[in-house]
């Protein structure tokens, strides 16, 4: 049931005893760098965790403006791997680790995978982009670690995928949301049927913030369970927080991460229990330990028991990013409602981009759908009335009228990491 | 039974085009087509000499297409023909869903592809009222 029985089920004094003395040797570490040198001048030892709210927030900009080794706190003749995001724009943030770092980082991973049930008998097929993108290599050592046969296939070639899963008998599968879906498409079109052709057991799914009916649309087309992943590169990768058995919020691992929620606007922080911006302080990251660093992901601590004997407490799942959210004349919006309503609608197609643009200085907002073929009746008349479907669902979650648009199944354009699923095409943005 | 297919498309430069190459290359031969659209999207009824197949051959392209019954009745190239068949059936309260026509062979006469909702009641009815109601190998080839 367990990888690490006496660290998942410690009790809360110790665990927050051990938290506090971690988040001390990070302190002291942290000053080694330019970047928190001068941040952490003033601040003494903690006597409290209380005393959390005393250290300075990390933002991903601060990163960048270190950009390259600004934030690194040792020696460079300890660093084996760095990690990087691909900025488009300015300098991007680049993540190092020592070899502790990644044995630590595989640990969690793999306490994550085996949590939800993935054993060393497991056949592992990891679709997560390899490279600079943390996903992949991540889950790949957690694998490994686990003792799972890990299949380094990478994203992408969805007729090779399911080759490999057929020939080799993949159990478990790490894999995006959207490309989740996609690759069901590929399923139906090739005829396999995966309770008789295929063996899969268990997907992880993460890397975008997804949504409860999109979880449980994944489970019904590959006849598996999934499961919820959580991370971000800026601290490690994948395997922050993860789903138990009971799927109820996620377990953030909190001899890894100490984990606190503020509100988005004020940054105070906030009780359990209240939505906010979850903040994380590194509590065993050597090459590069960070301090509160704002993960700009809303959720909150759910700190009630679970049902599983893990101790460490759960944060729902992200409802959006602060950085995705939409303003529509004034109406706040996340694309996650969006999806969830989609979804909510059976004859609609999965697969849907969003479109912000400007009509006569009013905003409005295009969701275009691609169309199900599973579904098509062949008349207008019923695309007519899903159409209308659409949109009264979509305004009901929104509180804007939407415009629904049906296209071609395969049209929207995909990409081999996450998928965009926003376009702003407004002047003023 | 005859059926002709029925294709999602969008209202876009290029898209019917990716339908008919696919009907091309796989030796099917369209005989008569409608469409109807709405503001971005619209359906388009194909009616082929080997509709199965088209639906095979589309399904696999990631093409939405479904197939849908149809009668076929031969009515005369002339002035009020294809009025009398339609008064003939709004006579008897049947709703046309779709309807469609294209000239025969011969140049004489022109079979009407019609869609309504009762179709074997519609077929003896206009075969009662005299009217020719084209089998499916007919439709087809004819
Ligand atoms: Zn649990």
């Amino acid at each position: 049931m367990f990888w690490q029985k006496e660290i998942e089920t410690q009790n809360k004094e110790n665990l927050r005893k051990f938290q506090l003395e971690c988040i001390n040797k990070q302190i002291a570490l942290a000053r080694n760098s330019q970047f928190y040198k001068d941040k952490l001048a003033n601040i003494d030892k903690l006597n409290s965790l209380e005393e959390v709210r005393k250290l300075p927030f990390t933002t991903k900009q601060d990163l960048r403006d270190s950009f390259p080794y600004g934030c690194l706190a040792t020696d460079l003749k300890n660093v084996v791997r760095m990690h990087s995001s691909s900025g488009t724009t300015g300098n991007p943030t680049v993540i190092f680790h020592t070899k502790d770092d990644i044995a630590n980082w595989a640990n969690i991973s793999a306490r994550s995978m085996y949590m939800a049930g993935a054993r060393n008998t497991d056949i592992f097929q990891n679709t997560m982009g390899y490279g600079l993108f943390s996903g992949g290599l991540g889950f790949h050592y957690g694998g490994e670690r686990l003792g799972m046969l890990t299949i380094p296939i990478g994203p992408g070639n969805s007729k090779r995928q399911l080759w490999f899963m057929q020939h080799f008998k993949t159990t478990v599968v790490h894999i995006l949301p959207s490309y989740a879906l996609r690759l069901s498409g590929t399923i139906k079109e090739l005829g396999i049927d995966v309770k008789k052709d295929l063996n899969l057991k268990i997907f992880f799914i993460g890397a975008e913030p997804h949504s409860e009916a999109m979880r449980k649309k994944i489970e019904e087309l590959y006849d598996v369970k999934a499961f919820n992943s959580y991370g971000l590169s800026e601290i490690s990768g994948p395997g922050i927080a993860f789903e138990c058995p009971y799927q109820d919020g996620l377990h953030i691992w909190e001899d890894y991460v100490y984990p606190e929620i503020v509100d988005s606007k004020t940054f105070e922080p906030l009780p359990d229990g209240q939505e906010g911006e979850l903040v994380l302080t590194t509590l065993q990251r050597q090459a590069m330990p960070l301090m509160r660093y704002r993960t700009k992901d809303l959720t909150k601590i759910i700190s009630e028991p679970c049902k599983c004997g893990r101790t460490h407490r759960r944060i729902a799942r992200i409802t959006a990013r602060t950085d995705d959210m939409m303003i529509i004349n004034g109406v706040n919006i996340f694309p996650i409602q969006i999806e969830k309503t989609i979804l909510s609608v059976p004859e609609a197609g999965k697969n849907y981009i969003i479109e912000l643009f400007d009509n006569n200085c009013m905003d409005k907002l295009r969701v275009k759908i691609e169309i199900n073929n599973e579904t098509f009746k062949g008349t207008l008349k019923d695309l007519e009335i899903l159409q209308n479907k659409l949109v009264n669902e979509l305004k009901q979650e929104l509180d804007v009228t939407p415009v629904v648009q049906f296209v071609e199944s395969g049209s929207l354009p995909v990409t081999e990491g996450k998928a965009k699923r926003v376009i702003d095409l407004r002047t003023k943005k | 039974m005859a059926y002709h297919i029925s294709v999602f498309l969008e209202n876009n430069p290029g898209k019917l085009e990716k339908i008919t190459t696919v009907l091309a290359v796989n030796n099917i031969n369209l005989r008569a087509m409608s469409l109807a659209s709405s503001e971005t999207f619209g359906v388009m009824k194909l009616l082929v000499d080997n509709p199965e197949k088209a639906y095979e051959v589309l399904k696999k392209n990631n093409i939405a297409v479904s197939k849908r019954q149809i009668i076929a009745v031969v009515v005369d190239n002339v002035c009020g023909s294809f009025n009398k068949l339609l008064i003939t059936l709004a006579s008897n309260k049947i709703n046309i869903e779709d309807c469609y026509g294209f000239l025969l062979s011969d140049g004489k006469t022109a079979a009407i592809v019609l869609e309504t909702e009762d179709y074997p009641n519609t077929e003896k009815f206009l075969s009662d009222k005299g009217f020719e109601v084209l089998n499916s190998e007919k439709i087809y080839n004819y």
